[in-house]
């Protein structure tokens, strides 16, 4: 028989071009928000594209402009600097728009995309998909600012509208500790800070007080399936596994190499699970952890927003029960 | 033995029948040459004498029974045919492009029995390819594929032998001694119709002659009638003069330069 | 190698491959207990693996790998070209559109058998299309106009794939990829009973079509004038080897090479004779993807590298070394 390569460096090569790949779908995290005081003063009216334009190359520590102008990093590592308070902000992140909603400065957003479906922003025009937006529909709406996902999965959008001078502020959705950036971000660059910062103040109690509630409980043992054959679940470092964590949960996919990863159906069968927690009942074959309650959670867990502790209290009262004092209001 | 009555063949979109009201009968045991210039639609009368394309007017006869009442595997049987040309794409050798003439006389999984064999070796030795059996037939050169594609003719084991430019690539000693086999075929009792450009050696093998031009018979009969100056001339369009060669008996086409004649 | 040796050793390899694929997985089953399953003991969770996880998918392992083998040999001989293979009639891109459809809609709700359905009816819709325009002409079917054929409506599904995926969210873009680049992952005694009931008579019929597809091989016309019935042979064996093809993209999505490479791998041991060539193709692929699902299975275990990646991986070097062994023997 004829002598083939061995097993083990098809699996290197494979492991290689794997890690590759992950790789190159994480970027660093992005550096902190500029979080030094609040700049009551709003500074005349100048052309925010203007000084945007001024600000395009990134540069540290000080920079041009007046001394009152708001100075902003975001999530992309790009410093921005903005002479007044974004009055007209183009949302591209459904999150991003929740957050702006529930520290009341919706009223700055004058377009969203497809993905936001909450109602109360069904009155604004869409531009379109979240990644590759159309960016006609963006410029028409003279915007101030625009929200974008941060990550690589979009390189032209940015570029374009550097093009179009229009100022990009990036966000990434990725983790709790995520939310409160953004949170102090977009409270930044819209002249909310002091909504932004009790927003992040109301989030975090309310996260305490699950993990108080749900502290002395039995852990329960939970794989998050995201659907598909073979079926692909939740890993460490996710969203998904902080939440799970965070309410007395325990992920039983921590082990894994990647944050998602396509895993045998062997090995649901073969692992103590409690709970099977998936976004739609028909995306996950049930027979396979017969010992398992299986639950359905929608899209709630898929973004981290404003919304973790309502999440965060539905997955707690999926693996407890109900729960006698875990409470939401801050 | 076979037989075309007035068949008519006409390609969609195309201005001119292809074969426009063709007879001809090639007599059992006969050795039947077919000519014309290019496009005259000797390719297209093998064709449809064999039942590839039914005419559109007209009939054809095999062994007095119309083409479309043979089966297949029985026709196959009865008429070894060599098109003009054929291209394999993958890895076949001589051997097995030659047995595959044994295919009509087969069902679909019974293997080579030993008479089988035997009229496949008999072939291959006919055509002095024996040799060659196990070479891969994309090795061989064009002539000695073409000898190849003969053999598989002959392991048919046929009652007539229908062959479209068989010689085209051979050189002086294989293109006699095909010429040569197909003679002795047609002595023994087997049909040949053989479709060609060389004028003088049709002459020279040939009981019978059929020149056609534009799809419609020009001439037709022994040799002699056939070739003659005059008719070649009108039919190919170029000076000729036919001379007598006391060699070997039969008529010479010579075509001549301006200035000569 | 002879054509006497090959076939037994290829049943042997075939034998080994699925006892290999029973025996490892992503979870570890010594062999006392894989034996304590198969005779009828043995605890809840190894039977459930064993017997309802690893059984059937290496059963369909080799019904998908022997088909797409067989159907490959079949579409080189009557296409009378090396670069055919099985999704040349534009199979894998009406599959693949089916596929996505269901994914996009959502419609996997209704039960686990919309996928496989709509994907096998969307490459029967391709090979529909493909034969209506390669018999246009109203006479014999032109295998060359079937071939372009088979390009355009290819590319056009493959258009109307990349149209649904560009206007769903990420999570769907995700799953279709997944499932265009394919994984015996669903399989299930359902999914093998059907496979076998289309691909065992259908893989039968074509060996005993071999002669004529000798013939077919050499051309048309030579064919026809050594007494095969070409029209009715190529259209019986394309339409066969068509539904051998969709019923293996159905189940198991888009598996690349198998169809292409091993008939081509098992002529330059054996040369072309279909009687010979067909049969051992057939062993050939079976054995094949059930190594390759095997390897899938491992080299990441627990996650599960799509089997698509596998056979191109292993397929093309393979592949290339049987060929320069060949061009350069004499």
């Amino acid at each position: 028989m004829r002598r083939q390569a061995p097993p083990a460096v098809l699996t290197r090569i494979a492991l290689a071009a794997w890690c590759v790949a992950a790789a190159c779908g994480q970027e660093a995290p992005g550096s902190g928000t500029d979080g030094s005081g609040t700049d009551g003063s709003r500074a005349p009216a100048g052309s925010a594209a203007g000084s945007a334009r001024a600000s395009d190359q990134a540069r540290p520590g000080d920079s041009a402009g007046p001394p009152d102008s708001i100075r902003v990093v975001d999530a992309a590592g790009r410093e921005w600097v903005l002479s007044r308070p974004a009055r007209r902000v183009v949302s591209l992140v459904p999150s991003a728009s929740a957050s702006l909603h529930a520290m009341g400065a919706e009223w700055v957003l004058v377009g969203r995309t497809d993905f936001d479906t909450d109602a109360w922003a069904a009155g604004l025009p869409s531009v379109g998909g979240g990644i590759e937006p159309n960016l006609e529909a963006i410029a028409a709406l003279e915007p101030d600012v625009v929200v974008r996902f941060a990550g690589p999965q979009d390189p032209r959008t940015p570029a374009r509208l550097d093009e179009l001078g229009i100022p990009h502020v990036a966000v990434r959705p990725d983790r709790i500790v995520d939310i409160y950036t953004t949170n102090a971000v977009l409270g930044r660059v819209t002249g909310h800070e002091g909504e932004a910062d009790s927003l992040n103040a109301t989030i975090r109690a309310g996260l305490r007080k699950l993990t108080g509630a749900t502290r002395g409980l039995r852990p329960v043992r939970v794989a998050f399936v995201l659907g598909g054959s073979p079926p692909w679940v939740a890993g460490p470092g996710t969203y998904i596994d902080e939440v799970i964590t965070l309410v007395g949960g325990v992920n039983v996919f921590a082990d894994l190499d990647a944050l998602y990863a396509a895993v045998s159906p062997e090995e649901l069968r073969t692992r103590r699970i409690d709970v099977v927690i998936v976004s739609r009942r028909g995306a996950y074959d049930t027979s396979l952890t017969p010992g398992a309650r299986v639950e359905e959670v929608g899209d709630a867990l898929e973004l981290p927003g404003p919304g973790v502790v309502e999440a965060a209290r539905r997955v707690a009262e999926l693996l407890h029960g109900d729960l006698p004092d875990a409470d939401a209001s801050g | 033995m076979l037989r075309m009555d007035g068949v008519v063949v006409r390609y969609p979109g195309a201005a001119a029948a292809a074969l426009d009201r063709v007879s001809m009968e090639v007599p059992s045991g006969a050795f039947y040459a077919v000519l014309g210039p290019n496009g005259s639609g000797k390719s297209t009368l093998m064709r449809t004498l064999l039942g590839l394309r039914p005419p559109d007017a007209g009939r054809t006869l095999i062994d007095e029974r119309p083409t479309g009442a043979w089966a297949r595997r029985e026709l196959a049987k009865a008429v070894g045919a060599v098109p003009q040309a054929e291209s394999v794409a993958f890895p076949l050798t001589a051997g097995e492009l030659v047995s595959m003439g044994r295919y009509p006389h087969l069902g679909p999984l019974a293997g080579q029995s030993g008479s089988d064999r035997s009229a496949v070796e008999r072939a291959l030795e006919a055509c002095d390819v024996a040799e060659l059996a196990d070479r891969d037939v994309t090795t061989l050169s064009g002539g000695e594929f073409q000898r190849v594609r003969i053999a598989r003719a002959l392991a048919q084991e046929p009652r007539a032998l229908v062959l479209d430019e068989p010689t085209a690539s051979l050189d002086i000693r294989h293109e006699m001694a095909i010429l040569e086999l197909l003679r002795a075929s047609a002595d023994e009792g087997i049909t040949v119709l053989l479709i060609t450009h060389g004028l003088d050696m049709a002459a020279r093998f040939a009981d019978r002659m059929l020149l056609l031009s534009h799809g419609t018979v020009a001439a037709e009969g022994a040799p002699t009638e056939v070739v003659r100056a005059d008719t070649l001339a009108s039919v190919y369009g170029w000076p000729l003069a036919v001379t007598h060669d006391p060699e070997t008996g039969a008529p010479r086409v010579v075509p001549l330069r301006s200035g000569e004649g | 190698m002879s054509r006497g040796v090959l076939g037994p050793a290829l049943a042997v390899l075939l034998v080994l491959s699925v006892l290999a694929g029973v025996r490892f997985g992503s979870v570890s089953i010594p062999t006392a207990d894989l034996l304590d399953v198969l005779t009828g003991g043995g605890d809840a969770v190894d039977r459930d693996i064993v017997l309802r996880l690893r059984l059937p998918r290496v059963l369909l392992g080799v019904l998908v790998g022997g088909g797409l083998a067989i159907a490959g040999a079949t579409f080189q001989a009557l296409l009378r070209n090396p670069l055919a293979e099985p999704y040349i009639l534009g199979i894998s891109g009406g599959a693949s559109v089916g596929a996505v459809l269901v994914l996009a809609l959502g419609w996997m709700a209704a039960g686990s058998w919309t996928l496989p359905l709509a994907a096998f009816g969307g490459a029967l819709l391709a090979v529909a299309l493909v034969f209506r325009v390669a018999t246009a002409t109203g006479h014999a079917m032109d295998v060359r106009v079937l071939l372009l054929a088979g390009v355009v409506v290819a590319a056009f599904f493959s258009a109307c794939v990349a149209f649904i995926l560009s206007v769903s969210p990420a999570r769907t873009v995700q799953s279709a990829v997944l499932w265009i680049m394919g994984s015996l992952a669903a399989a299930s005694w359902q999914s093998v009973l059907l496979t076998a009931a289309y691909t065992l008579p259908a893989a039968t019929l074509l060996v005993g079509l071999a002669r004529p597809l000798n013939l077919m091989s050499i051309g048309e016309e030579t064919a026809y004038y050594l007494g095969a019935d070409v029209e009715g042979v190529k259209r019986l064996s394309l339409t066969v080897a068509a539904l051998i093809t969709a019923s293996g993209v159905a189940v198991a999505g888009v598996i690349g090479f198998v169809g292409l490479v091993v008939p081509h791998a098992v002529r330059l041991m054996v040369g072309s004779d279909h009687r010979v060539l067909l049969p051992l193709s057939f062993l050939a692929g079976a054995a094949f993807l059930t190594l390759a699902d095997l390897a899938a299975r491992l080299a990441l275990a627990p996650a599960e590298i799509p089997i698509g990646v596998i056979t191109a991986f292993v397929g093309v070097p393979f592949f290339l070394v049987l060929l320069r062994r060949s061009v350069s023997a004499p």
